[in-house]
């Protein structure tokens, strides 16, 4: 038998054993397919809209009443009413509302006597995203109704509308999101979490499956098949893996940037490069892990506390220049902070291989770390020396 | 009371203690288990905390290009720079150079005044800026609209006044004019829409939720490996008495959380100076409605797990996926519907906000009413899932044989050679 023929063989015997085992299947296309589910149904709407803000009108006039309708015709907010401050106040601790907005007594007479009443507004902050946008629905609408009550006091003093435009907003500012025109959260989101949580898979699927050797005993036949070499036997294991991997790769991919048109300055074919290199240094970690520690049971629990931590640390949410320095650095040792840099640049603004080559190299490192760790998974394979479970 | 009834009371105690006693020592003789309840329940928190410690991003890198030059273009970006959400790093003489630092990722956004800016405004008509934000983070986009959004209002104000003042009105009537309604805005439990607020206060919760139901699972399965089995009743009673068993492995599990609990929901955030406005015997009621919810849930759905590592490969992708079933990031009323039910399964959906209500933002207990509320059904709905449960692994264990022999049947059935899988895998 050459070389090739061992690999193929070992690669013959992984699909027997994933054949056997339905977790296998379970832990990479069932889990994958789940979150893919959630994650684009769940965020399908892409903005928030009807979010509940509680009004107190104490003043209720007609000035008050066309507030609250303007309010609740935005796509943003929804008015709820209520009698009392207190009781806003409540549901807005219990998070039932986003926001309370208290309208004073006498405030239209005020108006009118240009006596500058005030509103004021409470946020719960502590509700995200459903803070920020009631807050920013509550200023605009507020700015809206004093740009009102100027144009009816300009077209008072005779003014034409068109002057009476330059009056009420000197300055008006146009916004261009780049890379996400509608602030859309699904495109946002997904479009890491899903390679996030693929990498996830492929860390434990692959400690699991190279620590499974070691657990049921049959890392010896395993080195017997592959004619004792560890190189050979890790590569016919990967060849199974790599292109499952990779296949879910793809098929994500396809799914965001081609089924579901995701806004892709690039091309979806540089995406296939990005996500085939995820697969493949998420795999030299999951190797990497196992070696060091050839002990199924904990290089899962080292494994999944590693792959939970790498969601943050890509900086994808929180920035990571908001982070500590020292954990800046070390958010290079995640796979996924360097696909998003290289998604950032593909996606976002298509900067093509100019603005991604750095992540390539970063992503290709992360091969060579398995190397240092050859021999002793080699050892543990032969005799077994590590508690077993 | 009779004499039987004094005696059942009696084997009933003795039995849970028994139980109770035993599942001690499995938790403190597993390695594995108690690095997910020490090393992860205790560390864990830690780590994320340090990883949020500044959840506010503040100047944020801009360009700016400056066709309009002129004093007011200037004096508007003097002042975006000096607001605490952006710094401007770059003056740059044309939009190519500026979109060339974002391609580069040196500058988040752009900020660009047209040539006729200083014009439009001297003609008193709208004058208009445009802004262009690196939507790579919503932080950054935030952060660019909120600086340039500030100054405009600002800027605004201003300029009304000089032009009412033209039209001939006085200072007094121009000020009434420019702002006839003015507001107050407060934002009383997150000044700055600290992004850590909320998110630590969520993820501590998830976290007590999520190693209790990796570790006990971690326990199960390494028992049915073994071929023992975590419902094993003692043998005397014969199929009855499940709910010692539950209670007394519970009351391990609840006994060992609570003192975790309380560090995560108490001393944490001491540490890291998140707010806790919160009495703190309300708080410790709500946590305990939590964790006795999350001994019940865990010891449910951890039936499910027959080998010791099957929980990382087939639950660890839930614990993102918990994080947005609270509503702390994704606002509950856009939740689609099945989501919106399907949230109800785990204990975290309620014990995140009723955290975050009492403790976060100081509540009273009212203020998590529904929350806990919902935390005794889901209490009452799990006991009674658990101890079905040990009742269907007793049946399980029981029909052992006629079990195997199906699976055997099935697979023959489907054309799988276990004999030669055998061969060919472990080589015997």
């Amino acid at each position: 038998m050459n070389n090739w023929q061992r690999i193929l063989s070992v690669a013959r015997r992984e699909l027997r054993i994933i054949r056997n085992r339905p977790l296998y299947f379970m832990g990479s296309i069932g889990v994958i397919a789940f979150c893919a589910i959630f994650y684009l149904t769940f965020l399908d709407k892409g903005l928030p809209d009807n979010i509940p803000i509680g009004i107190v009108d104490e003043d209720y006039s007609s000035t008050s009443r066309n507030f609250c309708q303007q309010l609740d015709a935005t796509q943003l907010g929804k008015v709820v009413h209520y009698d009392s401050y207190a009781a806003a106040r409540e549901d807005m601790t219990s998070g039932k509302i986003a926001a309370v907005c208290v309208i004073p007594e006498g405030m239209n007479e005020d108006i009118q006597a240009s006596r500058q009443p005030k509103i004021t507004f409470y946020v719960n902050g502590l509700y995200f995203v459903n803070g920020a946008l009631a807050w920013k629905d509550l200023l605009t609408m507020v700015n809206l109704t004093n740009g009102a009550v100027q144009r009816q006091v300009l077209r008072a003093r005779g003014y034409n509308d068109a002057r009476i435009m330059g009056m009420i907003r000197p300055i008006d500012i146009d916004t261009h999101q780049i890379g996400n025109v509608t602030t859309n959260y699904n495109y946002y989101l997904s479009g890491v979490l899903l390679p996030g949580t693929l990498e996830m898979i492929i860390i434990l699927v692959l400690i699991y499956s190279l620590g499974a050797e070691l657990k049921f005993g049959t890392s010896r036949h395993l080195m017997n098949t592959s004619g004792h070499s560890i190189v050979t036997a890790l590569a016919g294991k990967l060849l199974v893996w790599t292109l499952v991997f990779a296949a879910i790769g793809f098929v994500i991919i396809m799914l965001l940037y081609h089924w579901l048109h995701f806004p892709l300055a690039g091309s979806i074919f540089n995406m296939f490069i990005a996500m085939f290199l995820l697969v493949i240094s998420s795999e030299a970690v999951a190797i990497f892990i196992l070696e060091m520690l050839p002990v199924p049971r904990l290089a899962l629990s080292i494994g999944a506390l590693y792959s939970v931590l790498g969601l943050s640390l890509s900086g994808f949410t929180l920035p990571l220049e908001a982070m500590p320095p020292y954990i800046q650095g070390l958010a290079a040792a995640f796979p996924l902070r360097h696909y998003y840099l290289f998604h950032v640049q593909e996606v976002v603004f298509g900067a093509g291989f100019a603005g991604w080559w750095k992540e390539v190299i970063w992503m290709l490192v992360f091969l060579f770390v398995p190397l240092t760790g050859l021999i002793r998974l080699k050892n543990a394979y032969i005799h077994q020396n590590y508690p077993k479970e | 009371m009779t004499y039987m009834g004094q005696r059942f009371i009696k084997t009933w105690l003795k039995d849970w203690w028994e139980i109770f006693c035993h599942e001690l020592r499995q938790i403190f003789s597993d390695g594995g288990v108690l690095l997910i309840f020490l090393v992860a329940g205790l560390a864990y928190p830690l780590l994320y905390n340090v990883v949020y410690l500044n959840g506010v991003l503040s100047d944020t890198p801009i360009a700016v290009v400056d066709d309009a030059a002129c004093p007011d273009s200037r004096r508007f970006i003097r002042e975006i720079d000096a607001t605490r959400e952006v710094e401007v790093v770059a003056r740059c003489v044309n939009m190519a150079e500026a979109e060339k630092l974002m391609r580069e990722r040196k500058v988040r956004g752009i900020v660009y005044f047209p040539r006729d800016f200083g014009e439009k405004l001297a003609r008193m008509e709208t004058a208009k800026l445009s802004v262009y934000a690196d939507m790579s983070s919503f932080l950054y986009y935030k952060n660019a609209l909120m600086a340039t959004n500030f100054v405009m209002l600002h800027e605004i104000g201003q300029i009304q006044m000089e032009r009412y003042s033209l039209a001939g009105m006085t200072e007094q009537e121009a000020s009434q004019v420019v702002k006839p309604l003015g507001y107050e805005d407060n934002n009383p439990y997150n000044r700055a829409f600290n992004y850590s607020f909320f998110l630590i206060s969520a993820i501590l919760m998830i976290i007590i939720q999520q190693t209790l139901f990796y570790g006990m699972s971690l326990l199960v399965g390494t028992q049915r490996e073994r071929n023992h089995s975590f419902a094993s009743l003692p043998d005397k009673l014969e199929g009855h008495g499940m709910v010692r068993v539950v209670l007394g492995r519970g009351g391990a599990y609840w006994l060992l959380y609570l003192g975790i609990g309380m560090y995560i929901a108490f001393i944490v955030p001491a540490i890291f100076g998140i707010p806790q406005r919160g009495q703190f015997g309300d708080i410790l009621a709500m946590l305990i409605f939590f964790i006795t919810d999350c001994v019940f849930f865990s010891m449910t759905w951890s039936t499910l797990i027959t080998r010791r590592e099957s929980v990382f490969l087939l639950f660890l992708a839930m614990s993102p996926i918990c994080l947005f079933l609270t509503g702390c990031s994704w606002p509950t009323v856009a939740f689609p519907g099945f989501w919106k039910v399907f949230s109800y399964i785990f204990p975290s959906t309620f014990g995140v906000q009723g955290y975050i209500n009492l403790s976060t933002a100081g509540g009273d207990i009212s203020a998590a009413g529904t929350q806990m509320r919902a935390m005794i059904l889901q209490t009452i709905i799990y006991f009674g899932a658990a101890c079905a449960c040990i009742f269907a692994e007793n049946w399980v264990i029981r029909h052992k044989e006629e079990i195997r022999e199906r699976r055997e049947a099935l697979a023959r059935k489907a054309g799988i050679d276990k004999a030669e899988d055998a061969r060919i895998i472990s080589g015997e």
